[in-house]
């Protein structure tokens, strides 16, 4: 019997309807094998994740974020992923100087048709988060008594 | 300089060109400014100028109260004359509903503040009154983020256990966000309920989500006057978030809010070759 | 013969308090330019002299700015509460201020009156309050005005004022007090000086009868366009009492929590129909007057104000409580000059 249960991490997927929630549907119905760490929220367009949203994954106790949309020139609304991906950019420098592990935080554009991309990239994310440990200085933030 | 200053108040005042100037008042000197709404110009003489004026009194002309004195004329430094453009381009004022006194300012604060080290904006540079002259110096980005080095220089985990300390004293008075001219909101996020999105609560997890959340807000549109910085009563160094996205918006977008008043907002436009080499 | 202890005394006797496990309290530096009242986690942190007040007040250890009430859980249809649990770790207090210490027995009033406060109430019981008398004072200061002074008791277990050597006058004012400093003192002719206070700047019943009034003057959108409605003034005033309840939870239970709030904020009168009364900053600073120069003081015969400046102090635009007094005062002389036009418009 193992001395400790090996840990499991939680990934918070935050999906776009059109392309990643399909693919990863792609991935089921092929049946391709990923590990069943992650938690898919779906959206209708990576345009509409809110940065907060991140935050509130790992509020939620979440080890690893992964965002997925459609490539860029294939949003269902045109242009949602472009200004998705300025968000992004910005909102990562943020969280780098906030000391925020950016390792934990994963961004990929995955197509309707890419349900093997799909499968690989979560299983990468789950090992890499799987080595990382669980999300403790989140943790610590959110059951800090200040007063 | 004060003597141009009133006097251009006075005649804007006397000739009704505004029927109120928001400027700088002073109890005595030495003392720090503050601001004042004038209405009469017999009262001009109230007007200051000296390196106590800190505040940025464009954050004045989203408010209802003032709004409802009639059209402004606004004092206002460089750093606070950026506000304006961006407050255009978001299409909170009309430029041509508000008169723009551009001071020359060669830095408030004895010593000088932080961000009048680094400042290129000395000289008012859309101004329909110019009081006042001081050399402009080039300052390049180096210099600009400058102050972010020592905690770029800290590890991850060294940046959370920082932030953890400063955000603990968050008192969440919202001074920041009252005191800041981009932050005109009729309800702000925070204020939501049903469903709440950000802790109202003073604890360490609702001031990270707090914080955060305002200071992404401000991505690409926050000038840099410090105004919050100056307002937080818990001593927190605001500016530090607000350079780091300052930074990021010039490095991956050449952009600096409310310099080129023709430059399109960062998040409210797009590029198709914008950088995505963080993207798999 | 007075009662005085040497300033070494004094800071081995704080390390002694700390290491037996009780929570000190005392005024240290933040950053350069910022001192508040804040935990001590050794004697040379406290900063005992040679500034003029933290710009906190000590009821952030009293009635702190987040406090957890009740947990609470869903089993079916069923709710389950559970107390929370009060900590019986003892609190001391020192350097206090006399006029933060002042707003205790307010307080005290406040949180008992209609209903019992155990959350305040217990922490009152465990906490033990050393006053430091003043040496100087600001132009923002005015306890004078509100009948305080520079080393008024009210409120303190103990009063320390400071002697020439740097050690103190022990003035012992409650039962808790001289358990506290019981056997840590010497006897001594020596008596610390207590400098004057600042000179009366406003008369209390002249702000009362303005403010019962003048409810619909313009005097309100004059002399406060300035304020920008943050909640500065009133978490940083020693008296200033005012909290939401608001539950932090999910599907499965939560937490009920109590925050500050404040009275400038422009949700603070907002009603669940929608309305607000005071959706103007002028009303809300009438209101914020209003309530601790008139009605509080109509209500419990007691000024809601202890004069310490940390509302003027603090304000990003300068505003606080006393200039506007002062101009009520004016106002209230029918001075329309110029120089009583001072602080406005």
């Amino acid at each position: 019997m193992n001395e400790q249960d090996q840990f499991e991490p939680k990934i918070i997927a935050y999906v776009c309807n059109w392309c990643t929630y399909l693919g990863a549907d792609l991935a089921g119905t092929n049946r391709l094998q990923y590990p069943p760490n992650v938690r898919i929220v779906r959206l209708p367009c990576t345009g509409r994740i809110d940065f907060n949203l991140i935050i509130k994954a790992f509020e939620m106790r979440a080890d690893a974020v992964l965002v997925s949309g459609c490539h860029p020139g294939d949003c269902h609304y045109t242009a949602g992923n472009y200004h998705a991906r300025r968000r992004w950019m910005l909102f990562r420098s943020l969280l780098d100087i906030l000391g925020i592990d950016m390792e934990r935080i994963h961004f990929t554009w995955i197509s309707a048709a890419e349900g093997r991309k799909w499968q690989q990239v979560v299983t990468e994310i789950v090992d890499k988060t799987r080595q990382l440990g669980p999300y403790e200085d989140y943790r610590n933030v959110c059951e800090a008594l200040v007063c | 300089m004060l003597d141009q200053l009133r006097q251009t108040c006075r005649r804007l005042l006397e000739e009704g060109t505004v029927r109120v100037v928001i400027g700088y008042g002073q109890d005595a000197a030495g003392k720090p400014a503050y601001p004042i709404f004038v209405t009469r110009p017999e009262a001009v003489d109230r007007l200051v100028w000296n390196d106590q004026c800190f505040a940025n009194l464009t954050t004045y002309l989203t408010r209802k109260e003032i709004r409802a004195l009639g059209k402004p004329a606004i004092v206002v430094k460089g750093c606070d004359e950026r506000t304006l453009v961006v407050l255009e381009k978001e299409s909170q004022i009309e430029r041509g509903d508000v008169h723009v006194i551009g001071i020359a300012c060669s830095g408030v604060g004895d010593p000088r503040l932080p961000k009048c080290e680094a400042c290129d904006v000395h000289m008012p540079r859309f101004a329909d009154e110019v009081i006042g002259q001081v050399p402009d110096e080039p300052v390049g980005p180096d210099s600009r983020y400058a102050d972010l080095q020592a905690l770029l220089q800290k590890s991850p985990a060294e940046r959370m256990a920082y932030w953890s300390k400063e955000f603990a004293r968050c008192i969440r008075c919202y001074a920041c966000r009252q005191v800041c001219p981009l932050c005109y909101c009729e309800r702000c996020i925070v204020d939501k309920n049903r469903p709440t999105c950000i802790d109202t609560s003073a604890t360490l997890k609702g001031n990270f989500s707090w914080n955060i959340t305002r200071a992404f807000h401000l991505a690409a549109r926050c000038v840099g006057c410090d105004e919050c910085t100056r307002a937080c009563p818990a001593g927190i160094d605001l500016r530090l978030l607000n350079l780091s996205l300052a930074k990021s918006a010039e490095e991956n977008y050449e952009f600096r809010a409310g310099m080129d008043r023709e430059a399109e907002p960062v998040l409210g436009s797009y590029a198709l070759q914008d950088n995505e080499d963080f993207i798999r | 013969m007075n009662q005085i202890i040497s300033q070494e005394a004094l800071l081995a006797q704080i390390n002694e308090w700390i290491t037996r496990g009780a929570r000190v309290i005392g005024p240290t530096r933040i950053k350069p330019d910022l001192i508040h009242y804040a935990t001590l986690d050794s004697p040379e942190e406290i900063l005992l002299d040679g500034f003029l007040r933290p710009a906190n007040s000590i009821k952030d250890f009293l009635f702190p700015r987040h406090e957890k009430l009740c947990t609470y859980r869903f089993k079916g249809k069923q709710i389950e509460l559970d107390d929370v649990e009060l900590s019986d770790t003892e609190q001391l207090i020192i350097g206090a201020r006399p006029c933060d210490a002042a707003a205790l027995p307010i307080l005290d009033h406040i949180f008992n009156w209609d209903y019992k406060d155990h959350y305040f109430n217990h922490r009152r019981q465990t906490t033990t309050i050393v006053t430091v008398a003043c040496k100087a004072h600001d132009e923002h200061c005015f306890c004078t005005s509100v009948g305080l002074g520079p080393d008024a008791p009210g409120g303190s277990d103990v009063v320390l004022i400071e002697l020439d050597d740097g050690g103190f006058e022990v003035r012992c004012v409650t039962e808790k007090g001289k358990a506290l400093f019981a056997d840590k003192t010497t006897p001594s002719d020596k008596s610390g000086t207590v400098p004057p206070g600042p000179e009366k700047k406003i008369d209390p019943k002249t702000i009362e009868d303005f403010v019962k009034n003048n409810f619909e003057s313009p005097f309100w959108q004059e002399h406060t366009p300035r304020c920008l409605g943050c909640g500065i003034c009133s978490y940083t005033c020693p008296t200033c009492h005012c909290f939401d309840i608001v539950d932090e939870g999910n599907a499965a239970g939560g937490v009920r929590v109590r925050n500050w709030d404040a009275c400038q904020c422009t949700m603070f009168t907002a009603h669940a129909s929608g309305h607000n009364p005071r959706t103007k900053q002028p009303q809300r600073q009438r209101q914020r007057v209003s309530h601790k120069f008139h009605i509080y003081p109509q209500k419990f015969g007691q000024i809601l104000c202890t004069g310490c400046g940390n509302c003027a102090r603090n304000c990003p635009v300068g505003l606080g409580v006393l200039s506007v007094l002062k101009a009520i005062g004016h106002a209230a002389e029918g001075d329309t000059s110029e120089a009583a036009h001072a602080e406005h418009l």
